[in-house]
Parts: structure tokens; C-alpha cells; sequence
């Protein structure tokens, strides 16, 4: 566990003069190109910032100068922005890479996230399994949210659910990434259903 | 500082990179580590960072990056956003601020999965989120 600072320290000398909100963390997952940065940025205070989530695996004996550590380093580029609700509370959206090969940074940046929204081009539903099969085998709560590109969707939403063979209970509606209150609605799904575990 | 964790063909001495971080030679900021050393479990992304007093009175004292983090922080950072602001690697960040954190001049707050998930906090999220004008500056109906 990673120590985290106590809630207060009277008097000592590294209070902090701030005390930061409490953030909590919406994971908005899919294919390359198929709206995940559009959306984050249409409703994020701010522009979407980019930081590279990368991935350094290093064999034991960092410290051994006798042998050259053996790594392989992968860069995956992860956009995010942010909703501050009010000085307590900050809600963060990452945008994470959808393809089944960067699986393994998803445990890096989904930990602890509330719920996910996994955006799905109709033309290439296959790119979001893996998103699908991890917040399902996470039990995250998450919503499939089709991104209705120029407007139109090119499968019923009961073709959609039937080829993703999605619980009963995951939400799947239509949104458009370029539209504030249509991603603010598609993430409120999700945070219904949050909300509905967290009650449960 | 040590070097002993230099990746092979890591460049220390070029110019700073105008792009994203090539992804080797962040890591000599932290003399090779990868992964912070106190702790079993990483920070993740939202883990809010906040400069302290301390911190910001040895300000002039700091090199590099670790002068950059700590002016960064003068109002609550996620590490996500120190790491794209300063375009640093994540992990560099987490261990950066895990350092910082030790010698007393960052405060570092991972959330409280438990809080967060918190049936309280979803409701307010929920009751602010509602509150966003769409495009148009129409209220959502909450029903």
C-alpha cells in the first residue's frame, strides 16, 4: 500500500496547505478511432491531455551491473480529461486503448476506477471485446455506448447486444462522442449503474 | 546519480525531447528505478499530489524535475496530469513523488477505493454530472 498522507496533521510542517477533492476514475474504452479522446473532450474542463502510460517489464537485478537488465518497454498513448463537481470532488475519464494487446496496462489505469464506457463502431464491433470481456470479468460496472457516426448506426441496438452477447443487465445505447449532454447521459448510465451496486 | 539502470542506448546528454518522452531515458531521472520501492501496491492514475509548505520553501533547491513536480503542485495534481504536463513518464511520476513524499515535500493522497465507491459520493456525481448544460445549454430533465 502505497502510504498516503493522514487527513490531518496539526501543526506539523507537512500539512498540506491544500486539501485535494477526492477523485474518482471512469474508464472510456474501445477501438482505435472510434471516438474515445472526441468524447472524453467534449465534456472534460479541460483539453484533453495525452501522457504516455508506458509499460516497463525488467527482469529481477536492476541493480546488477554485471548484467544488462532485460526489458521490453511499450508506449501506449492514454488521453484524459477531467468534471470538477465541486471543491471536494473530481471526476477523472481515461481513455484507454481498447486492443486486446494492451490488455495488460489496463490493470494500471482501471484500478479503483466506478465504472467504464466501452464507445463501439457498428462497422467494427470486434474491436471492443477485449474491453468488454475485461470489465465483465472485472466486474466493473460499464455501459456499451455506440457511437453514432454522422448520425447514423448501421445495426440495431438488439444486433448489437446479440454479437457482443452482453448481460441482460449492461446498458447499450446510442450517443454521439461530438455532443456534451449525449456523453454526459451515456456516463450517468454507467454511474446508475455504479450507483445500483453500490446499493445492492 | 547512479546510472546503473541505464537502458542500452539511453541518451542523457541529447536535447530535451520536443515530443512525448522517448521511452527509455526518463528512467535516468530515477536512476534506473521502475517501480516505486515503498510500496506493494502502484498509484494509480487520479492519485492527487500536493505540494507542501516545505516543498515549495526548498523549491530553489530542487533540481529538474523534481523542481518541476513540485511547482506543478501548488494546487492538487493527479500524477496523470504532472506526467503530461511535463511530459514524464508515469512511472517516473509515481516514483518522483513517492521520493518527494519522503522527504516531506509533497503530500500524496491515493484515494480510498472504499470512498469512492461510496453509494454518497455516486449520488453526487451523479446530481453534478446532471447538472452540465448540454451544447445547446439545455438542463438535462432529471425526471
Amino acid at each position: 500500500m502505497t502510504p498516503t498522507e493522514p487527513a490531518t496533521r496539526p501543526g506539523g510542517p507537512q500539512a498540506a496547505a491544500v486539501r485535494p477533492p477526492l477523485p474518482v476514475k471512469m474508464v472510456v474504452a474501445g477501438g482505435f478511432g472510434v471516438g474515445k479522446t472526441t468524447a472524453v473532450g467534449s465534456i472534460s474542463e479541460i483539453e484533453p491531455l495525452t501522457t504516455e502510460a508506458a509499460i516497463t517489464e525488467v527482469a529481477a537485478g536492476v541493480d546488477d551491473l554485471s548484467h544488462t537488465p532485460r526489458k521490453t518497454t511499450t508506449t501506449v498513448a492514454m488521453d484524459f480529461g477531467c468534471i470538477t463537481i465541486d471543491p471536494t470532488l473530481k471526476l477523472y475519464l481515461f481513455g484507454t486503448p481498447g486492443q486486446e494487446r494492451f490488455g495488460f496496462m489496463w490493470d494500471d489505469i482501471v484500478e479503483g476506477a466506478v465504472g467504464g464506457l466501452v464507445i463501439v463502431d457498428t462497422r467494427r464491433l470486434d474491436d471492443c471485446y477485449a474491453a468488454v470481456d475485461y470489465f465483465e470479468h472485472r466486474q466493473i460496472p460499464f455501459a456499451v455506448a455506440v457511437n453514432a457516426f454522422d448520425g447514423k448506426v448501421e445495426h440495431s441496438l438488439d444486433e448489437v447486444r446479440w454479437a457482443l452477447d452482453v448481460n441482460d443487465r449492461v446498458p447499450v445505447l446510442v450517443f454521439d462522442a461530438r455532443e456534451r449532454g449525449s456523453v454526459r447521459d451515456a456516463l450517468l448510465v454507467v454511474l446508475e449503474q455504479a450507483l445500483a451496486r453500490s446499493e445492492a | 546519480m547512479a546510472d546503473g539502470g541505464t537502458p542500452p542506448g539511453a541518451d542523457g546528454t541529447g536535447p530535451d525531447p520536443v515530443g512525448p518522452a522517448p521511452a527509455v531515458r526518463p528512467f535516468l531521472v530515477t536512476a534506473g528505478r521502475v517501480a516505486p520501492s515503498a510500496s506493494d501496491r502502484t498509484m494509480p492514475v487520479e492519485t492527487q499530489v500536493v505540494a507542501t509548505a516545505e516543498g515549495l520553501a526548498e523549491l530553489d533547491g530542487l533540481a529538474f524535475e523534481q523542481h518541476d513536480i513540485v511547482a506543478a503542485c501548488r494546487r492538487p495534481q493527479s500524477i496523470a496530469e504532472i506526467a503530461a504536463r511535463l511530459r514524464l513518464h508515469l512511472n517516473v511520476v509515481r516514483i518522483l513523488a513517492e521520493d518527494l513524499r519522503a522527504a516531506g515535500q509533497l503530500t500524496v493522497h491515493v484515494p480510498d477505493t472504499g470512498a469512492t465507491h461510496d453509494a454518497s459520493v455516486l449520488r453526487k456525481l451523479i446530481e453534478g454530472l446532471r447538472a452540465i448544460p448540454d451544447s445547446r445549454g439545455v438542463l438535462r430533465d432529471t425526471d
